[in-house]
């Protein structure tokens, strides 16, 4: 489903290059729950925002569903990230000026759908995490735990078929973590292929695979 | 995306309150400014009515003489005559074309009173400043036997007082005691120059002793020059001991009169310019912190699936809806302005600069969110997810 090839990533500025990744190879299977883990700066966001397109790598192949991503336009890489992937952040980055609802339907607007559908899919996405009666509700109003599923909802709204959840429990007391976790896990049953960063070794042990880099290098 | 920019910009309308009064008061000044340069413009698109190139004014001023003024003008207008570089001249009423003098009146047929400029002068003004006749004729000598005292009339005045009958050899009054007869009508005549709007007027004979209008306009033959105007002076000043003899030039004095016009219209643009500057440069100030503010956001929906073309437009439409906000508060005052006939323009006047002023705005908006919202597109989205 997802396949990175002797991927590299450098930073270059005027004077200095830093090698944030270096020869990564990873095959995430369709449906599988792959967690990276590894110490801060060690290049574990880089990689998720490769996999999720949203960063180009500085060598190397990826590939989506079979397909090299290498020349693909802005419009296409935007396409297949509204289609085929859900985004969750550890800070949530829900937008504090819309109800939960309109931060939910998000990602259906850069789709053709009509308003009826997208809230009809916004209610059905609100009601697998367990926030039906928040949708008027505001970001400002919502715990931590109700923001990250807030901001779940909106990954799953879609109906991606892959979900990139950069420390989805990072910001989150343990019992509320492994609420979060309990979503996931529910997602991935579904059906969803589920790639997660964490810096939490309990967590990471709840999932299918894990991978673990050091200073930008895979070493499992 | 429209209706979910609406929802965005309405959910910070507190934020964004000074922002649409800003707009809001930019609006209402344009509309302002482009209601008088329309008004004006639409005039000077109207021809004048009349030539002025070779007439000049003569201004008589009998000062302390009080003995047989009538006698003395007309023995100075016969002078005048007999110059063989004169082609014609007529005795005038101090409100000659481009003068700052306005003598008014009105008269009544049938119940309806029309307002305007009334001309006193004699037989000779269509010779001296070529107004064509629509319909009818001018007064002449002749004329004064009759019951009726003879006028000519505008079109406008016509249209006003006997809608669309014609007015030719209608009596009209003036008061209790004075009747006119209407013997010709002409086209327009803006006596102010080319600014001046096309308002109802009338041409009135001088009396036979008339004694106090003493202006002669004087069309001359092409090349007289100022030797004529020197020798016309000494003449006048020669025959009418004690009087003021002054000549001014129709050509000149029309400059100066559309001047008038034009002065406060040019400070006008400058100061709605200035301050058109000064919401431009405020927005753009806004739009760029907004941007920075909302790097997160803007990586969000890159990662959510919005191109950079989308991000782009999202911020201009953005900011086209905060213009919208403003121009519905300002179209409610400035609709009041056509509705109510205020100032007695025309609608169409104000729904032009209505419309010319809804234009701006939104050309000024969006060239001030045009670099902003470029800005925003080209942040890397890995970036601005990460700065957050």
């Amino acid at each position: 489903m997802i396949k990175l090839q002797n991927v590299e990533k450098v930073y270059r500025t005027s004077s200095i290059e830093t090698l944030a990744l270096n020869n990564i190879n990873i095959d995430v299977k369709k449906g599988e729950f792959v967690s990276i883990m590894g110490p801060s700066g060690c290049g574990k966001s880089t990689l998720l925002n490769i996999i999720g397109l949203l960063d180009a790598p500085s060598k190397g192949q990826i590939e989506i569903d079979g397909s090299p991503v290498k020349r693909y336009t802005d419009k296409h890489l935007a396409e297949l990230r509204n289609r085929k992937l859900g985004f969750i952040f550890q800070s949530f980055h829900l937008i504090n000026d819309l109800s939960v609802i309109d931060n939910v339907e998000i990602p259906l607007l850069y789709r053709n759908s009509s308003a009826k559908e997208r809230r009809e899919l916004a209610q059905e996405a609100l009601e697998k995490v367990g926030l039906s009666n928040r949708m008027k509700h505001f970001p400002k109003q919502l715990s931590g735990g109700q923001k990250q599923r807030v901001a779940i909802a909106r990954a799953i709204v879609g109906k991606p078929e892959i979900i990139l959840a950069d420390e989805p429990t990072g910001n989150l007391d343990s019992a509320m973590g492994n609420e979060i976790l309990g979503i996931l896990q529910k997602l991935n049953t579904d059906g969803a292929t589920i790639v997660m960063v964490t810096h939490d070794e309990a967590m990471a042990k709840k999932t299918d695979r894990l991978i673990r880099l050091f200073d930008g290098t895979q070493v499992s | 995306m429209l209706r979910h920019l609406f929802k965005l910009i309405w959910n910070k309308k507190g934020t964004h309150s000074l922002l649409i009064i800003e707009v809001w008061a930019a609006f209402m000044v344009l509309f302002g400014v482009l209601t008088l340069i329309v008004f004006n413009l639409r005039n000077y698109l109207q021809p004048i009515g009349f030539q002025y190139e070779q007439v000049w004014n003569l201004e008589l001023s009998s000062n302390q003489d009080t003995t047989e003024l009538a006698p003395k003008l007309q023995r100075a207008i016969q002078r005048v005559r007999s110059y063989p570089q004169v082609t014609a001249a007529s005795r005038m009423s101090s409100n000659t074309p481009f003068s700052a003098n306005q003598i008014g009146n009105s008269i009544t047929y049938n119940k309806v009173d029309v307002g305007g400029d009334f001309y006193y002068t004699d037989g000779e003004l269509a010779k001296v400043l070529d107004i064509p006749l629509k319909k009818g004729r001018w007064y002449a000598e002749s004329d004064r036997v009759g019951k009726y005292v003879p006028i000519v009339i505008n079109q406008v005045m016509e249209s006003k007082l006997f809608q669309n009958e014609s007015g030719l050899n209608k009596v009209v009054k003036r008061d209790e005691k004075t009747s006119y007869k209407i013997v010709g009508i002409v086209d327009k005549f803006k006596a102010k120059g080319l600014f001046m709007s096309d308002t109802p007027g009338l041409f009135q004979i001088l009396d036979k002793d008339d004694r106090w209008n003493s202006n002669i306009l004087i069309k001359t033959k092409p090349g007289t020059d100022a030797n004529f105007e020197a020798k016309l002076v000494k003449d006048m000043a020669m025959m009418l001991p004690g009087w003021g003899v002054e000549v001014g030039y129709l050509k000149d004095s029309r400059k100066n009169r559309e001047n008038l016009t034009l002065v406060p219209v040019l400070i006008f643009l400058i100061v709605s310019g200035f301050l058109l500057t000064n919401v431009a440069l405020g927005l753009f100030g806004v739009l760029n912190l907004n941007i920075a503010k909302r790097k997160g956001e803007i990586g969000l929906r890159r990662a959510m699936g919005a191109t950079e073309s989308g991000v782009t437009s999202q911020f201009l439409g953005e900011i086209w809806v905060l213009a919208t906000f403003s121009l519905v508060i300002g179209l409610i005052f400035a609709v009041q302005f056509p509705l109510m006939n205020v100032f007695d323009l025309d609608r169409e006047i104000y729904i032009i600069a209505i419309l010319a002023a809804v234009a701006v705005i939104y050309i000024i908006v969006t060239l001030c969110a045009w670099f902003p919202s470029k800005q925003a597109a080209a942040i890397h989205p890995a970036v601005a997810l990460h700065e957050e």
